[in-house]
């Protein structure tokens, strides 16, 4: 992967090798483009890696879990062939102070009894929760896959969107005819807070707060914000083989997928120019033509794609005066908000839970640490006052013990999710010091739930927003590239009248997950900006998702 | 026994509009008041901000306006006050602030945009909401003309709107103002009554959304409440609508899905073939109807119907006139509010999310000589306890002790929402009669198989503020109500 | 019983299950509501013939069970369900089904009503949640009951005779669709003259502590009388014969269909007579008037189809081979010599007598095979024997 420098200009050069950026340039190359990554690191992957940052051990250390990766993308590339393997894991669990645990299992009857332990009525209602959120998923499915049309239009190809758009609301096939029961509970689900939301369904606390953790991971928004029901969707949308709502593990870490997309991207004749960033995007009569590298290369291109998020392309490589002012200033408005920490542990054992017994698949899966969806707002309370929380949102996973390639024998590798951090905090910024404290004070909270964790700890990387966003680049430190709430999805992201993959730019595109439908390894915002791309240049190919 | 053609329950301002447009029509109406005195929630201020057009002409009537100058007063504790006066919502004018030439300009700006919106809401928000895929002609028509006068907007303008819908308040503040003062006093606008903070997405949709109803920026006095509910008796009176107070409807009698009679708490039965009821869904349907007249879908939509007020309503008598720290007097016949910052405005939503009584409320209120009424919030509604008042009050006088000169306390009154809830029967004590969020509006308020102020029983039709467009003493609500109802009789 | 949560015992047991764990030879279990119910013990043949012949024993445990309590006990059940169950009288037995508001079905089941103050429901689906919304403004408890009664349901000819060689006293004389308190071999008892068989049969509710001497007593005159346990696929044969369909097997449920277009209303269903839309107001009545007066778009009928192969799964086509519907049930009926079906066909094939195809695909050594039958419209009741009415019943 080490970059030559090359006198030979481009058909497209894309700007960042993250996951959506290496699905752009696979589908352009599989056109027959010549296509280039430009990569920063000296890996590609973006903020979907696995790094050894612990002699043996393997950190998936951003992204940790996968589902929403489309299968058709996934079929497309030839992902397998290049070693790229999805494993599911079953359950999840939620470590409750009192000593018990609240788990959820594969086996339906299994799960069943295990939430009536709690609530008998939420047991049962738990079914009818999964089959309306399970219509949500179907409905907005085929939205993933499409460019956003532009309400303010009047072309043809957005008025026909609109239609498109019109027509899952009014659709007779796939879903058997939305009623306007079903419409108006659409419009519920999209728009209400997620406490709101579970409260229709379910008594118990304990459950709420189980469901409820998907609707705030990676947002800056608390359980109690409208619009948090909305997260809920982007982390139940996923599939693991026909499996809705189902998570799984990449073999090798979350760097296996991107590693797969890069020798895909390698055998489609691509080439991946990494080690150096992109400085500058070279501009002459608002039309791009090439990029500087750091080290003083230039490559050039009849098209760029930025897989980076908008406000990082259009604040820190494209320069001001290329851009309107209006765009500028929606860009600078664009909310993208660092709201989560990781750590990523080395363990000398498997962790011992006080609640969860040895062997109970409950523990092999999602853990999270939280009582109440109350205590979950709480802790964004202190978010939205500068400081991380007091009780924060943990949500652990040990890849290792399904995944027999992550740590050595014996050994075990943890992905602590945490929520919430800010991205800068109130009694002055980051400090090296404050970042161990906020390690120390997250692993003390795990601790409390555990009869050995703290004397099994190797090695432990403390990820605030600040390090993401050093690391990876993502603004703020946002896990999505930009917030998920209503003024930032659809015909609005990243910014309205630029949902449709192009910039104020001619030939600058973007693909990151800043564009519709956002965040999460799902790869659809890099099809997606490939297909738009393939339209402008009149090529046609023949794939599953294009 | 008795017999009326349409009982109204309920004599709030609605319940009161609702009969003046049927007794005009020819039929005969009874209204029944659970108090003493007419008009409900509408006794709450001396002065309305927005009576709606539309009830103006139905009704034929005029209103005597408030005449006195319209002063906004944004209270600061470093006694840096703002003051605005406003005339109009395109009228706004600094009359004092500490804060910069460009944020007062950016100020106007955003008022200005959001009164656009507002303006494009209005057109459309106090007609009949259309439902969707209900099949009719005319709702897939008003459906159409919505989408067309939003695109009448530009595609500017357009975009913007659809943007900041869903959007919160604080952000667009904050990519716009500098000055804490203006970000407490518009976010303030948009939270009032709600149970939104300036940080929850929606807050912009309900701050839009006032301003349409209210017609004006700063919910400003425009007409004089009084004069109002007189016109509208005035009308009753003159067309012989029968109206009993201190009376209370038990139940509301039904064979066969249709209404036939109400029970009243003196065990009175009275017959009528239609009912409008003026009091909350909730309480209309759980009390009234009854849920063994009503599916077990449409029992589940009414529980989850969100209704738990966050306003108290303070009066505060003191032993001298009351004076402003470092204000001229001549603004003290405006509105106060004092909301600081977005952050204080927060934490006192914070506290109310989870029913606790924050120590640091909101205020807004009005001098009159030596008295003060005050909305305060957030005060939430509390299902199975009550609050201790004294605290409240004592909450409000350190506050107040900020920025009024040296006073006494001579007596109070703190009305919660669970006092409101008792006093005008309203689930939850909630201004609006229910939260003003996306999935509680248009064709979805108060929720689906009840709205276009119908309801599963014949002859039953709401028209408080739980039916579209919501709250704010418009009266549209009673005039569409009863609208809706003389089109199905066939006369109307 | 242990039947403490664990996650390597994802299944309950039934107080039976000491008995039939050794009567299934096959280890051939079935999911039913958590529960672990033999899905065919040695021979399904042979446990349907049982019950058409002598009498089968069939674990029915995992049946929901709520208690309804309360002055508006009757009330609430009357809101409930779409038939008129203010006239029940105590000792009584409804089959009922309840609807949503749209006039879906959600569910179908029994109500046994022991005092004016105390019913009972017994059905497949949970349903705690939508009996205690519907109890909303109600002064009616309901309860799940579920695990505290074991059930087995005894169906056949000679299930009157067994009962009665066990001295259960007057059981003869019970009358169908009602129940009484019994002694049975020391135990008491609760039996009822109902069951899925379409035959003569009743339905024993017992203590679980009693649940092995009922079981036991059962086979008591085995020598003279062959008792089968009979399992699950032997259910599926007879409640087919007998015209019963099931939630979630021939129509999906409407509190759990993910496609609005699955769900079912008592018209489509054939279960029309089991609708009284002049009785006080139950969730779905608007909606049901409505439909009443609107002519069907789909109905389930009964099919007598042509040859002996089961068309399960089999699209259905009309003579000019356009889709018509589909087949939802469908067996050989070793009593009526008849391959026989439910299932679903469109306005202008619903009456009686009407022809329509299907296409059934047969495995043949491997091979699939295409068959293409002609199917009578016949009514979904394919046994009945005058057996089952009779009271006093046979002993």
């Amino acid at each position: 992967m080490k970059s030559k420098m090359s006198k030979t200009k481009y058909d497209v050069a894309i700007i960042g090798g993250g996951h959506n950026g290496l699905t752009t340039a696979c589908y352009l190359a599989k056109a027959g483009l010549k296509v280039a990554v430009i990569e920063r690191h000296s890996y590609v992957g973006g903020a979907a890696v696995s790094r050894e940052l612990h002699p043996g051990w393997t950190y998936s250390n951003c992204s940790y879990v996968c589902s929403l990766l489309r299968p058709e993308i996934f079929r497309d590339l030839e992902l397998s062939k290049y070693g790229l393997q999805i494993i599911p894991y079953e359950g999840s669990a939620t470590m409750l102070d009192d000593g018990r645990f609240y788990a959820h299992y594969s086996d339906h009857d299994l799960n069943y009894r295990s939430i009536a332990k709690f609530s008998k009525k939420d047991a049962e209602a738990y079914e009818r929760f999964s089959k309306d959120v399970m219509r949500q998923c179907k409905i907005i499915k085929p939205l993933l896959k499409m460019t956003p049309p532009d309400p303010t239009s009047f072309r043809p190809k957005d008025i026909m969107g609109l239609l498109d758009f019109a027509k899952f609301f009014a659709a007779k096939d796939e879903l058997g005819g939305l009623g306007e029961k079903e419409i108006y509970d659409t419009i519920r689900f999209w728009t209400m807070s997620v406490r709101d939301y579970l409260e229709e369904y379910f008594e118990s606390e304990v459950v709420k707060a189980h469901m409820a953790g998907s609707a705030i991971i990676g947002t800056a928004l608390g359980p109690y914000s409208p619009g948090s029901a909305y997260v809920l969707l982007h982390h139940y949308m996923g599939e693991v083989d026909g499996t809705v709502g189902a998570w799984g593990y990449s073999r090798g870490g979350m760097g296996s997928i991107t590693r797969a997309m890069a020798a895909s991207l390698k055998a489609s004749g691509g080439d991946i120019i990494a080690g150096s960033p992109v400085t500058k995007i070279l501009i002459k009569n608002n039309r791009s033509h090439g990029v500087v590298l750091e080290n003083g290369d230039e490559i050039f291109a009849d098209k760029l794609v930025s897989n980076l998020d908008v406000k990082r392309t259009f604040l820190k490589v494209v320069e001001k005066e290329n851009i309107p002012d209006d765009f500028y200033n929606a860009v600078k408005n664009f909310k993208i908000r660092g709201s989560s920490g990781k750590l990523n542990i080395a363990l000398d054992d498997l962790p011992i839970w006080k609640s969860i017994p040895e062997g109970d698949p409950a523990g092999t899966g999602d853990l999270h640490i939280t009582q109440s969806i109350e205590e979950m707002e709480s802790a964004y309370d202190d978010w939205k006052d500068g400081r991380w929380s007091k009780l924060p949102y943990v949500d652990m996973c040990i890849p290792s013990i399904n995944d027999p390639t992550m740590a050595p024998q014996g050994k075990h590798y943890m992905s602590v999710f945490v929520q919430y951090v800010p991205y800068n905090l109130a009694d002055g910024g980051w400090t090296e010091e404050k970042r161990l404290e906020f390690g120390k004070h997250v692993m003390n909270r795990i601790g409390a739930y555990s009869e050995n964790f703290n004397d099994i700890i190797k090695h432990a990387e403390i990820r605030t927003p600040k390090e993401l966003e050093e690391e990876v680049g993502l603004t703020e430190g946002n896990i999505f590239q930009g917030e998920l709430t209503m003024d930032q999805l659809m015909f609005n992201r990243p910014i309205p009248g630029y949902a449709q993959y192009k910039t104020p730019i001619k030939n600058l595109y973007m693909c990151g997950s800043s564009t519709h439908p956002g965040g999460g390894v799902m790869g659809a915002p890099g099809a997606n900006a490939a297909r738009e791309i393939l339209i402008d240049l009149k090529k046609q190919i023949n794939t599953h998702y294009i | 026994m008795k017999k009326f053609d349409v009982i109204i329950i309920g004599g709030g301002h609605n319940g009161l509009v609702a009969a003046c447009v049927l007794s005009k029509n020819g039929n005969k109406v009874l209204v029944i008041e659970k108090n003493e005195k007419l008009g409900g929630l509408a006794n709450y201020s001396e002065y309305l901000s927005n009576i709606s057009q539309e009830v103006l002409k139905e009704l034929n009537i005029t209103v005597e306006k408030n005449t006195s100058d319209n002063f906004v007063s944004a209270l600061s504790e470093d006694l840096n006050h703002t003051v605005l006066q406003i005339n109009g919502s395109k009228n706004v004018q600094f009359l004092q602030t500490s804060a910069s030439d460009s944020d007062q300009k950016s100020f106007i700006n955003l008022i200005n945009k959001y009164d656009l919106f507002a303006r494009t809401l209005r057109s459309f928000m106090f007609k009949k909401p259309p439902r969707v895929k209900s099949g009719s002609r005319s709702d897939i028509w008003q459906l159409f003309t919505m989408g067309f006068k939003v695109r009448l907007l530009g595609k500017k303008n357009m975009r913007e709107l659809l943007r900041v819908i869903g959007l919160n308040i604080a952000d667009d503040l904050e990519d716009n103002i500098e000055s804490d003062c203006l970000k407490g006093l518009i976010s303030n606008e948009a939270v009032i009554g709600t149970n939104l903070g300036a940080r929850s997405p929606g807050s912009i949709l309900n701050l839009l959304y006032n301003q349409a109803t209210n017609n004006s920026f700063f919910r400003i006095n425009k007409f004089n409440t009084n004069s109002f509910l007189k016109s509208i008796e005035d009308i009753c009176k003159k067309n012989n609508v029968e109206i009993q107070t201190n009376k209370k409807v038990e139940k509301i009698n039904i064979s066969n899905q249709s209404v036939n009679s109400v029970l009243l708490n003196t065990g009175e039965q009275i017959e009528t073939s239609a009912i409008i009821s003026n009091s909350d869904p909730k309480t209309t349907y759980l009390e009234l109807v009854g849920a063994s007249n009503l599916d077990t879908d449409f029992i589940r939509r009414t529980n989850n119907y969100r209704s738990r007020g966050t306003v108290a309503k303070v009066n505060i008598e003191f032993k001298n006139d009351i004076k402003i720290k470092n204000l001229e007097s001549k603004y003290l016949s405006g509105k106060f509010v004092y909301a600081p910052n977005i952050k204080y405005i927060e934490h006192a939503f914070n506290a109310n999310k989870y029913n606790k009584l924050t120590s640091n409320p909101c205020l807004e209120f009005y001098i009159n000589k030596n008295k003060i009424s005050a909305n305060v919030y957030f005060i939430p509604y509390l299902k199975k306890s009550s609050h201790d008042k004294e605290q409240i009050l004592k909450n409000i006088k350190l506050i107040l002790d900020k920025f009024i000169e040296e006073n006494q306390i001579l007596s109070s009154l703190i009305e919660t929402p669970n006092d409101i809830e008792s006093k005008y029967n309203i689930n939850g004590g909630h201004w609006s009669h229910g939260d003003l969020e996306i999935d509680q509006l248009l064709m979805m308020r108060p929720f689906y198989g009840s709205s276009q102020y119908s309801t599963p029983i014949n002859g039953l039709y709401l028209c408080s503020a739980g039916t579209h467009p919501g709250g704010g003493i418009t009266g549209i609500n009673g005039v569409n109500a009863a609208k809706q109802l003389l089109k199905d009789k066939g006369n109307g | 019983m242990d039947n403490t949560l664990s996650f390597t015992k994802p299944l309950l047991e039934t107080p039976f299950h000491k008995r039939t764990f050794e009567a299934c030879y096959n280890n051939d279990w079935y999911r039913w509501a958590g529960y672990k119910i033999a899905r065919e013990y040695s021979n399904t043949e042979l446990e349907y013939t049982s019950m058409r012949n002598t009498a089968g024993v069939l674990d029915i445990t995992p049946m929901h069970k709520y208690d309804i309590k309360g002055k508006d006990a009757i009330k609430f059940v009357d809101k409930l369900v779409t038939r008129d169950v203010t006239q029940i009288k105590p000792n009584q037995v409804m089959y009922i089904i309840w609807c949503n508001e749209d006039g879906n079905v959600i569910d179908d089941g029994t109500v046994f009503c022991f005092n004016t103050n105390h019913l009972r429901i017994f059905c497949a689906e949970r349903n705690l949640n939508w009996f205690c919304d519907t109890a909303i403004g109600f002064d009616a408890e309901v309860n799940d009951v579920s695990d505290s009664i074991a059930a087995l349901a005894f169906q056949g000819p000679l299930s009157c005779k067994i009962l009665h060689l066990l001295n259960v006293k007057n059981i003869e004389h019970l009358k169908p669709f009602f129940f009484d308190s019994f002694d049975l071999n020391g135990s008491n008892v609760t039996i009822s003259r109902t069951g899925f068989s379409g035959d003569l049969g009743y339905e024993i509710w017992c203590n679980p502590q009693d649940a092995l001497n009922v079981w036991d007593s059962l086979f008591k005159f085995n020598r003279d009388y062959k008792v089968l346990p009979a399992g699950m696929n032997a259910l599926e044969m007879v409640r087919i014969e007998a015209g019963f369909i099931q939630p979630n097997a021939d129509f999906m449920s409407a509190e759990q269909a993910l496609r609005p277009n699955r769900m079912r209303t008592p018209f489509e269903l054939g279960m029309g007579w089991l609708v009284d839309l002049n009785k006080n107001y139950f969730t779905g009545k608007k909606s049901l008037i409505n439909l009443k007066n609107k002519s069907l778009t789909k109905k389930l009928v009964g099919l007598d189809i042509q040859g002996d192969k089961p068309a399960i799964g089999s699209v259905l086509y009309d003579k000019n081979k356009k889709e018509i519907g589909i087949v939802t049930a469908g067996m050989w009926s070793p009593s009526l010599k008849s391959n026989i079906a439910f299932g679903y066909v469109d306005k202008d094939h619903m009456k009686i007598g009407s022809k329509v195809f299907a296409e059934i695909y047969h495995p043949e050594e491997l091979e699939y095979k295409k068959i293409w039958a002609e199917c009578l419209v016949v009514k979904k009741q394919f046994f009945n024997p005058p057996r089952r009415h009779k009271v006093p019943a046979d002993i």
